[in-house]
């Protein structure tokens, strides 16, 4: 290819382009009385919407406590500032953003992803960073001793499907000679409650049938249709984003009961709607915060934030499942930002400060949003509790108290678990 | 200009056979490796290990990809997957208490046999066909990393990397563990670059011309196919135990899943096939490009917070990601190698355009 004269200047204009672009700066805020945090999330990839929601709450509750004047302490309220980036899923870019936010004074890093969080487990223990990992990331960090700078503070996955199975168990006074059917994404979130299902098993006399849907699980008949043959009395769903509203879909059309499949916590008012509200009357599932805009700490954001048109997303999805559990992480790390403030008497907030502060919660609930939580050195799971939710045609209504179940066998595989991290990490 | 090619004479045949002839790409790439070399001096630790050192080692994947697509012209959609297989294989030898360079040497020869077994298909088919053969390695080995705990590495499919322990010594420092990185890049560099004026490269050149073709000249397209696989799965193996030991730290299966063997696929396509200049600019554009896009967004972001959404901030780099990646290909559809040889090429003989053939 002969190369002529307008072509030659589009060539050097690109290569001038390219080289000019890793100069944007990061332009760091250099205020005084601000804590930072990063939320290296996935808008684009995998999570999306649950990101997007989950997000949008977040920011709404840091708006409102900034709008208050901050987190209290003497001498003034500090402000919180949330850095936000896309990893579309990708542990690449998180390890990026991490990096990043590391030198950018970044104490708090949420990535809300499973592999990300997983990806950066080693760094932000060697930085001593505070990891927060919320419903998402390893199990086995409720471990503390093991993993001091991550911290799941919710139920893990291991403590949900506890939680479901102890439902079951109450409805049907007894599990013994039972079929529970387990439909899961064939990954390893998905095969994650397996152990624990297996000993549960044992434990309570059900027997236990896995069924795996390979991902994203936009295709799961024949899971289904095996599942069908097997006649369950319990079906549990386990999976994320598309592949919860085919489950449901698929069980209602082999003759389920929507009021005997019961699921993760990944299912929300949008999955709902794609089922069909009507239909899908009756299905339960684990919740770690309440929904709806009745906890007075939502109340407050519709009030001082939403209501004066500083609100971060669409107004209809406030109070919803995932903008409830963006709520409930903003609310935990704010506390965690207030206890440290408390304990360095205001003068600032470290990452040890605020991982001493996040690591020593007493029975904190978000003003009526979330089960008490207590952490400890020890715990940063938090009690573990948790409660069912059932769809009632327009919203998720609780369908009993907060609870914990079976944090014996709970604790004994994340013991084990985390044993062999301190066996081999590095 | 620049590129003066006047007053060259070669008396010998050592000369004549030079990589580079001309004075100036000499000093030119002189230039460049003392670059990489000082880049420790003179760039924040930020920018050398999380974008130079995956860029490196990125890029050594995709010469390895490349002498297998552009060099032998078979299509491979597993090369993640291979590069799975030389991490996990590499991180459970050295678990096991073999030394680091040994297990890296292991890891790769794990990854060069089982990227050959599946290579093999490549004796029958062709094109498409290959690529879903090849493809059939990216899923059985997802599958089975996934289901073996004892090769995930248990409950939470996270397998922490030991050390990186060179001759003994504990390389953990951002400068350390970048020229790992560069040194590997750099001798691969050179390997890929004589490659094709050995007996092995130009083999593989009738291979990829026609194989029928080269059977007839006496070249074994039965050996010279597996040799390509072997070769370069050898490669991805130790590069995706470079991966996790200098830049991931832990190995779980997702960051090796199809999403990174069609990146490389990628990068290779967009750099230049059978151009090793391709590989550097290619794993610029598909690895670091994305990066840079959303830190400039966001740090446009942060300047007009309220005006640009969080929604536009995050969604906004794949739209223009997506337009580089068509647009490179549109002005260049030879790749963005080809684009730096037409810039040389008329450097050549600029302004005199009409002395060109």
């Amino acid at each position: 290819m002969t190369l002529d004269r307008r072509q030659f200047v589009a060539t050097g204009l690109g290569a001038t382009l390219a080289t000019t672009l890793p100069l944007f700066p990061g332009i760091a805020s250099a205020q005084e009385r601000v804590v930072k945090f990063g939320m290296c999330q996935d808008f684009t990839v995998v999570y999306t919407f649950v990101t997007a929601e989950y997000s949008q709450g977040q920011r709404d509750y840091f708006t409102l406590v900034n709008e208050r004047g901050g987190v209290a302490a003497p001498g003034g309220g500090w402000k919180i500032a949330a850095d936000i980036v896309d990893t579309g899923n990708a542990p690449q870019r998180g390890i990026e953003a991490y990096e990043r936010f590391k030198r950018e004074g970044v104490i708090l890093v949420d990535p809300l992803s499973t592999p990300v969080s997983r990806a950066l487990v080693s760094r932000a223990l060697q930085d001593k960073i505070n990891l927060v990992t919320i419903v998402s990331g390893r199990s086995d960090a409720a471990d503390g001793s093991a993993f001091p700078y991550v911290l799941p503070l919710s139920p893990s996955y291991w403590s949900q499907a506890a939680i479901l199975v102890e439902y079951m168990a109450q409805q049907d006074k007894d599990l013994k000679g039972k079929k529970i059917a387990f439909v899961h994404i064939d990954t390893a979130f998905g095969r994650e409650p397996l152990p624990l299902l297996q000993e549960l098993a044992k434990r309570r006399g059900f027997e236990l049938l896995p069924f795996p849907y390979a991902p994203p699980g936009n295709e799961q008949s024949a899971a289904w249709t095996q599942l069908r043959r097997a006649k369950p009395d319990w079906t549990m769903i386990w999976g994320g984003g598309v592949g919860q509203t085919v489950s449901v879909k698929e069980a209602l059309r082999n003759g389920i009961p929507a009021d005997r499949i019961a699921s993760v916590v990944w299912l929300s008012e949008s999955d709902m709607k794609v089922v069909g509200n009507e239909q899908a009357k009756g299905v339960v599932k684990v919740e770690v915060a309440a929904s709806g805009r009745e906890p007075k700490i939502l109340q407050d954001i519709v009030r001082e934030v939403v209501g004066k048109g500083k609100g971060a997303g669409p107004q209809e999805l406030v109070g919803t499942t995932y903008y409830n559990i963006g709520v409930m992480a903003g609310a935990i790390m704010v506390e965690g930002v207030r206890r440290a403030l408390e304990a360095s008497k205001g003068t600032s907030v470290t990452a040890e400060g605020l991982n001493e502060a996040l690591r020593s919660i007493k029975g904190f609930t978000a003003e009526g949003l979330i089960p008490p939580l207590n952490t400890s050195k020890t715990d940063h799971q938090g009690g573990g509790m948790a409660r069912i939710a059932q769809w009632d045609g327009k919203r998720w209504a609780a369908k009993s108290d907060w609870l914990a179940a079976d944090q014996d066998v709970v604790f004994q595989l994340i013991h084990a678990s985390s044993a062999e991290f301190k066996k081999t990490g590095t | 200009m620049f590129y003066r090619a006047a007053g060259i004479r070669h008396v010998s045949y050592l000369q004549t056979r030079q990589l580079w002839p001309l004075p100036f790409d000499r000093a030119l790439l002189a230039f460049i490796a003392l670059l990489f070399v000082s880049a420790p001096l003179w760039v924040s630790p930020l920018v050398l290990n999380t974008y130079l050192m995956p860029w490196l080692l990125w890029t050594s994947a995709a010469l390895g990809l490349n002498l297998l697509m552009g060099g032998a012209g078979q299509v491979h959609l597993g090369y993640g997957a291979v590069m799975g297989i030389g991490a996990y294989g590499s991180v459970h030898i050295m678990r096991a208490g073999v030394p680091f360079e040994l297990a890296l040497l292991l890891g790769g020869l794990l990854a060069a046999v089982i990227g050959t077994i599946f290579g093999a298909a490549a004796l029958r088919v062709k094109g498409l066909y290959l690529a879903v053969s090849t493809l059939a390695l990216q899923y059985l080995t997802d599958f089975v990393i996934l289901h073996v705990p004892k090769i995930s590495g248990g409950t939470q499919a996270s397998l922490q990397v030991p050390t990186l322990r060179l001759l003994g010594q504990p390389v953990t420092s951002d400068t350390g563990v970048y020229f790992v990185a560069l040194a590997f890049c750099a001798v691969l560099t050179i390997f890929m670059l004589n490659v094709k004026r050995t007996s092995f490269g130009r083999a593989l050149a009738a291979v990829r011309e026609k194989d029928y073709a080269a059977e007839i000249l006496g070249v074994s397209a039965f050996r010279y196919k597996l040799l390509a696989f072997w070769v370069s799965s050898f490669i991805g193996g130790v590069t995706g135990a470079l991966y996790a030991f200098c830049y991931y730290k832990a190995v779980s299966p997702e960051q090796f899943h199809i999403e990174l063997s069609v990146q490389l696929l990628a990068t290779v396509i967009v750099g230049g096939l059978g151009r090793v200049l391709g590989c550097y600019f290619g794993a610029a554009l598909i690895l670091i490009a994305p990066m840079l896009l959303n830190r400039a967004l966001a740090a446009l972001a942060r300047g007009h917070g309220s005006v640009i959404g969080t929604d536009l901030v995050t969604h906004a780099p794949l739209i223009l990601y997506g337009g580089l990646i068509v647009g490179f290909l549109l002005f260049e559809p030879l790749g963005l190698a080809k684009m730096y040889e037409n810039l040389r090429n008329s450097l050549l003989v600029w302004p005199f355009r009409h002395t060109r053939r």
